[in-house]
């Protein structure tokens, strides 16, 4: 089972970027660059002004992943797919919510707010803005990883229900009062993987599922999404 | 891991060889069957949390549902689900289905009671679950909203399709909470009364809670563990609107793909589905929607289709798995329970729709749930052994 990587796109602590401009993409514990509509979205798009801080971090990295693998401009809604593990997903938003539904016996409840109260409605957001009518939710893993939505893209590719889909990663940073996890840290991560290249001729690799479940790329074993980002960035020996 | 020219060719089967429900109507699938069978709504007036403020002052809550010594109401429907189903082999592989967990911690610590912050967190819910089992995979919550149990129930099914596991637990929950009720009042969402299904007089919908635990096994492990199979998961599909993030898009382009998706999944034609367990919010555009989808699907033909949500209430992330739980005795009974509510046809549901249950012939049932976000999703189930 096979899937080529097309692109990547990332927002971290040190900036933000594509796999082709080779940036640093190493999740730090440093402050997430503020993300503003002509970063990626094209200045006519309304709809940026209203999202949360969690849809712009998300859409940022999928833009720039799609722009790396060549898929950034449509015309027709494409199927394409998007599966994003998170840690704290929207909580931040949850508390700004519930701030405004505690006075006034919650009369002044934000219904803008409201709804992004659930940790999917970035990929809502990414799938309108970008045409992307596949499959799209979020993974909370117990043990963080990445690989469970690694594993779920390649097995959706594999049997094919579709073939292209986004697989990332997306956290702000841990709301205060919330119990912290290792491993984490804010930031977004996002890959295309593709059973055919598209639109980039020189992926960066192909990802293989091994009848156990595990997820090599170009013949090394993963065990992180955060391997893979720095895999991606190994130029492939002609 | 099967092939990928296997995967493709053979039609997936993953069994739901045992099943528990705890819903505000009764603490097992039998008790919510008989009534459903008779008619009953579990929708009446909210003493949780203060609604003077709301839309609306119903729900579908469990009445003796508590939180105790600072951990959420979530516990609780935990403990009574876990003992619904009983023992579970310990390496099943563990998949959760949630939108809010227990967000009422949340309304807790800001109002400065004591909480568990930990119970907010989504990956709390597997987190319990396996501890309280024993399971030796740490487990996963997937988050799409509405669509949670489905999409769960989906990709269980997958994992054993393809040959990576060979029993997989799927857990769906969620709770009526200030946090939630006051969301959709602030949306307009909310009906005044109890919801009303497919009625051409509908006013939205009404919350409920409960949970739902499903064991999925290959045929083949079902088999040599002497289990029958309750039900079969044959076909799943899911896509999103790409329209809107909290309305669902009018023609009922997304929802019909997921469907076709499934059908496909299952090699089974339209005309080969005997029910539909719709969504079925009591919501204006949810409901018009699905009944544009279904008719871009299915056509003209008449067959039940029905929604439990005027019995229960709409409880989130778990109503796609009670949904598939009560899929099970649909199929074994070949009976489509009443939609509570419902009385007068909107366009579409003229014949399909019921105000009480209906028998049919035929052993596929399609199931749907849609969401915030886009979503949609859709299973296709299988008659399971005879009982």
């Amino acid at each position: 089972m096979m899937a080529h990587v097309t692109g990547v796109g990332w927002v971290t602590g040190a900036g933000t970027g594509t796999g082709k401009n080779r940036h640093d993409s190493h999740p730090t514990t440093g402050q997430l660059p503020r993300i503003t509509r002509d970063l990626i979205l094209d200045e006519t798009y309304l709809h940026f002004g209203r999202m949360d801080d969690l849809s712009r971090l998300g859409l940022a990295a999928i833009g720039f992943a799609l722009k790396d693998a060549g898929l950034a401009g449509w015309t027709e809604p494409r199927d394409i797919g998007i599966i994003a593990v998170s840690a704290w997903g929207c909580l931040q938003t949850d508390m700004d919510y519930y701030e405004t539904v505690m006075p006034d016996g919650g009369r002044r409840a934000s219904p803008s707010l409201f709804s992004y109260t659930l940790p999917n409605t970035f990929l809502g957001e990414a799938a309108v803005c970008f045409g992307l009518t596949g499959t799209g939710y979020v993974i909370n893993e117990v043990s963080p990883s990445g690989l469970a939505g690694l594993l779920a893209c390649l097995e959706s590719i594999s049997c094919d229900e579709i073939k292209t889909m986004l697989c990332g990663a997306c956290d702000l940073e841990c709301p205060a009062g919330i119990p912290r996890k290792s491993g984490h840290f804010p930031g977004a991560v996002f890959f295309v993987l593709e059973k055919v290249p598209q639109s980039n001729p020189s992926p960066y690799g192909h990802l293989h599922l091994d009848k156990c479940g595990a997820i090599s790329f170009n013949g090394k074993r993963i065990q992180t999404l955060v391997q893979l980002a720095h895999a991606c960035r190994v130029p492939i020996p002609q | 891991m099967k092939n990928d020219e296997e995967m493709r060719s053979a039609p997936p089967q993953a069994w739901i060889v045992r099943l528990a429900t705890v819903t505000p109507l009764g603490g097992t699938v039998h008790e919510l069957w008989d009534n459903l069978m008779a008619g009953e709504t579990a929708i009446g007036p909210v003493s949780r949390f203060s609604t003077g403020s709301y839309q609306s002052d119903v729900a579908a809550c469990i009445p003796d549902l508590a939180p105790m010594d600072g951990k959420s109401r979530i516990h609780d429907l935990i403990n009574r689900l876990m003992a619904a189903i009983g023992p579970v082999p310990p390496d099943a592989c563990l998949i959760t289905a949630t939108t809010k967990a227990g967000i009422d911690n949340l309304e807790r610590i800001r109002r400065g009671g004591p909480a568990d912050p930990r119970d907010i967190l989504l990956s709390s819910l597997p987190e319990t679950i396996g501890r309280g089992f024993g399971l030796t995979d740490p487990g996963i919550n997937i988050s799409a909203s509405c669509a949670s149990g489905a999409i769960a129930l989906a990709r269980g099914a997958a994992m054993i399709a393809s040959g990576l596991k060979d029993a997989v637990l799927v857990c769906c929950a969620d709770l009526v909470t200030e946090f939630v009720f006051s969301g959709f009042s602030s949306l307009g969402a909310l009906s005044p009364g109890p919801c009303m299904p497919f009625d051409r007089r509908r006013r939205g919908m009404s919350l409920g809670e409960g949970a739902a635990a499903l064991l999925l096994m290959g045929p083949h492990r079902a088999r040599k563990e002497a289990r029958p199979a309750l039900a079969r998961v044959l076909g799943w599909g899911a896509s999103n609107d790409a329209a809107h993030i909290t309305a669902p898009a009018k023609d009922g382009a997304g929802l019909a793909r997921a469907v076709n998706l499934a059908l496909t999944r299952a090699h089974l034609h339209p005309d080969q589905i005997s029910a539909i367990c719709a969504h079925g919010t009591g919501t204006i555009h949810n409901d018009a929607m699905e009944l544009v989808a279904f008719g871009n699907v299915f056509g003209k033909r008449r067959f039940p289709l029905f929604s439990v949500k005027g019995a229960i209430g709409h409880s989130l992330g778990a109503s796609g798995g009670i949904e598939a739980a009560l899929g099970a005795k649909v199929l074994s009974t070949h009976t489509a329970p009443s939609t509570v509510g419902f009385r007068k046809p909107e366009t579409g549901a003229e014949g399909r729709v019921h105000t009480h249950p209906v028998r049919f012939s035929g052993d596929y049932l399609l199931s749907t749930n849609s969401g915030f976000g886009g979503i949609n999703a859709a299973l296709v189930l299988g008659k399971g052994d005879p009982q």
